[in-house]
């Protein structure tokens, strides 16, 4: 499968490589030379340096029998261009466009259907307001994502030292929690990702990926000993498109909120477009202005300014003011793996969410979402199983799943099931499985080999 | 650095030459002559040290490449290869001593075609044509043969590939390195399997034309015979080879679209279209310049003096006639091709005709910035534009080329070899023609250079195929530091 894409920035960069190490062709077009240096001397792409709205730079890199375009430089207008383009010169190629700007939201459709013929249109703004109000809802949660249309969450958190699940043997949970079993996909300890098995241990200071349905959340986060009081107030430093999306939402929501932005002219915009929400002209990483906002009785602190160090400053220093809760916006993907070591527990990016969105799309056969969690070591697919495919109709045990991957959930006809050794998955049935990044391809290969005959 | 993955990697390598063997062992077993034996002992000799290599520094997890490393794998990879490539001569006793073979056999892997061997003919027949099949896995090299097999070297390969594909600016047929590697060693053995047929169309037993094919496509230049292609004394092998020659010096990518159908690929090509109608003049001139003193037919003064003219300038070396005998003007225009070159991405040595245009270019751009001091000039190739690092780094190169070749033949000469030998012999190793002048010349060899000469000439063929940089990068200390 031959995967075009557009834009060689981080967006572009990362699903570059996540495509090559899953053997897809990739071509990369942009205009940086510096972008496409690091491109052509990282990953196994073909690389064109041209515009990548230029009609003649894509059929250099091969339009006409491209299956996917991938739109995702940071600028919207050449991404469209792009996609306009593309569409004249190879209407077959399927086109996903990276649109940041929210006013398009409501003409989805209207792209699919007309001109262009986008199939999908990413906007990864929203998909981040969407997980920091998740975020901001659930106690202890340093990560969630969602499947099923929203019925069933993956949730991370970080086991704490006198919690009671702390030093327990993975096979004991059913004994001490009876009623609210959670299945767990993964353990992140010191930065390496596990998949345990019944003999390993949980200890303190692991984090802890876990399966559930939405229901039973906060059940399940008291197994663990998270539990806190409804959020009441929320500090929100950076009034761009995300601050200001997020603000309204919790405007709607009733909670109290604050938000703190730089510029002037942007703080009257934030005044005019929101009703309850407190807008402070300042710096947010102003020690005397924080203070003054009493910052230490707010519940949560977002920081979302465009600088990632400003962000990560901002938030180490209203934690140490007293905030009870950080979350913290970073786009490069280098910081990921010091972020809990410097003690920045929640932690949202729109490129990787951008990534995840993109990723979807791409995958083989009927898998209709995955979500990369925390340093993109491993991923959630959720999929349908197909009557063709190899894992349906027998017992589990029977089925030889690749080392790295778990069966997560099977949802049948809206009930889910934790699935143990005996379960079988039935044709149709909506499967949630968990893989580390290298053994994704052998997953794809289980779930959609047959699929070619169609 | 990290010198395990280096080293498991160039035991990977030292393997596949070991399986590599097998097939002049099959020539020994067909003709029954002494080579058999030293060759099955070095099949075993190469194997069993490759695999020792491999399992004794290999890693479990195929890592990514950095570029320090992919040059260190390909400098050392050659270095290594060659080093075992020459036990079947050795171990034979057929050359006897170890430089000689270890100068033999990088002078075929380089695709050089320089010789210590004063009587080919008396070499075992599966001697010689693991002496001509070596050249043949050296010129569109062993990196890129290992490439397409080996999937593990796909991760970092672009880095091997940079360091071994004779070329100033490397790019991809194909999105997958493993499939451009693929493409290209496809193509070689298709147009390698059109010579052979027509070499046999024309009479050629099938064990010197398949010896003589081996050669012509990696513009390497070994023959089976003492007189090398004046042996046959005919048109029509003469023309073959010419045309095949050419055709090797041309970017193997253009021979790709042209397979695919896009027959203007040459003409469109700047670098190709220059180098045809600057070796089409050089004929021209040569041809004109020894009718009379030397040919009386014309038809005999375009015949040799053509072939000569595209066999050194493809850095070839095939022979078929003597050109020492002919006029200072030829001669210098031969020694002048030494240089020169083959296209870039082609199988052939020397500088490289893209380079040599570029330069010019620049140099014109030079003098017109001195006309117009407020113009803004980019140099241009084929419409596109040239960045200013590739320019710096083929200015560096060709100005390393040239005080390498001074050094180089410095040193020769204070050996004790005469000038116009060492002029010659270290022209023609550094551009891996084969045949330089003097001593060394279409009728002579190397075997009567002094022991250390050999050792530098050895030296400089490994520069002059791996394109200077990732052999002499080993000598600057900055490279050895953490």
């Amino acid at each position: 499968m031959k995967v075009l894409i557009i834009g060689a920035g981080e967006v572009g960069f990362n699903i570059a490589s996540r495509l090559v190490n899953e053997n897809k062709d990739v071509v990369v077009i942009d205009e940086n030379p510096e972008a496409i240096r690091r491109v052509s001397d990282n990953i196994d792409a073909q690389v064109v340096t041209a515009s990548g709205s230029n009609p003649i730079s894509l059929i250099e890199a091969g339009i006409k029998d491209a299956e996917i375009v991938l739109a995702v430089t940071n600028s919207d207008e050449t991404n469209l261009v792009a996609c306009l383009v593309a569409d004249m010169l190879s209407p077959s190629t399927k086109k996903l466009a990276r649109i940041r700007n929210a006013d398009f939201n409501l003409y989805h459709d209207h792209f699919r259907k007309y001109a262009p013929h986008i199939d999908t249109l990413i906007n990864p703004e929203i998909e981040v307001v969407k997980t920091i109000y998740r975020m901001i809802n659930m106690p202890g949660v340093v990560d969630v994502g969602e499947f099923a249309d929203g019925r069933i969450k993956f949730i991370g958190i970080v086991l704490d030292e006198k919690a009671q699940l702390a030093g327990t043997r993975l096979s004991e949970l059913s004994r001490i929690s009876e009623k609210q079993r959670p299945l767990i996909v993964a353990v992140i300890r010191k930065e390496k990702l596990i998949i345990p098995r019944g003999n390993d241990y949980l200890l303190p200071g692991d984090l802890i990926y876990f399966i559930c349905e939405k229901e039973k959340i906060l059940d399940t986060l008291a197994v663990f000993d998270k539990s806190e009081a409804p959020v009441q107030s929320v500090l929100i430093i950076g009034g761009g498109t995300i601050g200001m999306r997020l603000a309204r939402l919790l405007d709607e929501k009733s909670v109290y909120t604050k938000i703190i932005e730089k510029n002037s002219d942007r703080c009257a915009r934030l005044a005019e477009q929101l009703n309850k929400t407190l807008v402070l002209h300042g710096d947010g990483s102003d020690q005397e202005l924080l203070k003054e906002e009493n910052v230490h009785d707010i519940d949560v602190v977002v920081t979302l300014t465009g600088d990632e160090e400003i962000n990560i400053l901002a938030s180490l220093l209203a934690k140490q003011m007293g905030a009870k809760k950080t979350i913290t916006k970073i786009s490069k993907f280098g910081y990921f793996p010091i972020m809990s070591t410097i003690g920045i527990e929640r932690v949202v990016s729109p490129r990787l969410s951008a990534i995840n969105t993109i990723l979807q799309h791409i995958r083989h056969g009927k898998v209709l979402s995955s979500i990369s969690i925390k340093g993109e070591q491993a991923e959630f697919m959720e999929a349908v199983a197909l009557e063709t495919s190899d894992i349906v109709g027998k017992p589990l045990k029977n089925i030889s799943f690749p080392k790295g991957a778990i069966l997560a959930g099977i949802i049948r006809e809206k009930i889910f099931i934790i699935p143990d050794g005996d379960s079988i998955i039935n044709p149709n049935d909506m499967i949630i499985i968990f893989a580390r990044r290298q053994d994704i391809p052998k997953v794809e290969k289980i779930l959609a080999v047959k699929l070619e005959y169609f | 650095m990290r010198w395990r993955y280096i080293i498991s990697i160039v035991g990977v390598l030292t393997i596949f030459l070991g399986l590599a063997m097998i097939l002049p062992l099959i020539v020994g077993l067909y003709y029954n002559d002494q080579s058999v034996i030293p060759v099955l002992k070095s099949i075993g000799i190469t194997i069993c040290s490759g695999f020792l290599l491999y399992i004794f520094f290999r890693k479990n997890k195929a890592e990514v490449i950095l570029q320090r490393e992919g040059i260190a794998i390909v400098a050392f990879g050659w270095t290594i290869v060659c080093l075992f490539g020459a036990l079947p001569f050795y171990l034979g006793g057929e050359i006897n001593s170890f430089v000689d073979a270890f100068f033999e056999s990088v002078s075929g892997f380089t695709t050089t075609g320089a010789t210590i061997l004063t009587n080919v003919e008396a070499i075992s027949k599966g001697i010689l044509f693991w002496r001509s099949f070596i050249q043949w896995l050296g010129g569109m090299g062993i990196i890129l043969l290992s490439l397409a097999i080996l999937p593990f070297l796909g991760v970092g390969g672009m880095q091997l590939y940079k360091a071994e594909v004779p070329t100033p600016v490397p790019d991809k047929l194909k999105p997958k390195l493993r499939d451009t590697a693929m493409i290209l060693w496809k193509v070689y053995a298709l147009i390698t399997l059109a010579e052979l047929i027509l070499l046999l169309i024309g009479g050629m037993s099938f064990y010197d034309a398949l010896c003589h094919t081996f050669t012509t496509m990696p513009t390497g230049g070994f023959s089976t015979k003492n007189a090398s292609i004046f042996h046959y004394n005919s048109v029509y092998f003469d023309i073959v080879f010419m045309v095949f020659m050419l055709l090797a010096a041309i970017n193997f990518s253009l021979h790709y679209q042209l397979l695919k159908g896009k027959p203007l690929a040459f003409w469109r090509n700047s670098e190709c279209r220059f180098f045809l109608g600057f070796v089409f003049l050089l004929i021209i001139i040569v041809s004109y310049n020894v009718y009379g003193p030397i040919y009386e037919k014309i038809g005999d003064a375009l015949r040799f003096g053509s072939f000569q003219v595209i066999s050194i300038i493809t850095t070839t070396g095939y022979a078929t006639a003597d050109y020492e005998k002919w006029p200072a003007m030829s001669q210098v225009i031969l020694f002048f091709c030494m240089f020169m070159g083959a296209s870039a991405g082609s199988t052939g040595g020397g500088m490289k005709f893209i380079r040599i245009m570029l330069c010019f270019k620049y140099c014109y751009k030079e003098l017109f910035s001195l006309i117009h001091p407020h113009a803004v000039v980019k140099i241009k190739m084929g419409g596109k534009p040239i960045s200013d690092d590739i320019m710096r780094s083929i200015l560096g190169f060709l100005a390393l080329y040239i005080i390498l070749f001074a050094f180089c033949s410095l040193s020769l000469a204070g050996m004790g070899v005469d000038y116009i030998t060492s002029f010659g012999a270290v022209a023609a190793a550094i551009g891996n023609v084969g045949p330089g002048f003097g001593l060394v010349g279409p009728v002579g060899n190397y075997a009567q250079i002094p022991f250390f000469g050999k050792w530098m000439l050895i030296w400089c063929m490994l520069l002059g195929r791996l394109e200077i940089y990732t052999v002499i990068i080993l000598l600057v200390p900055a490279f050895w530091r953490k």
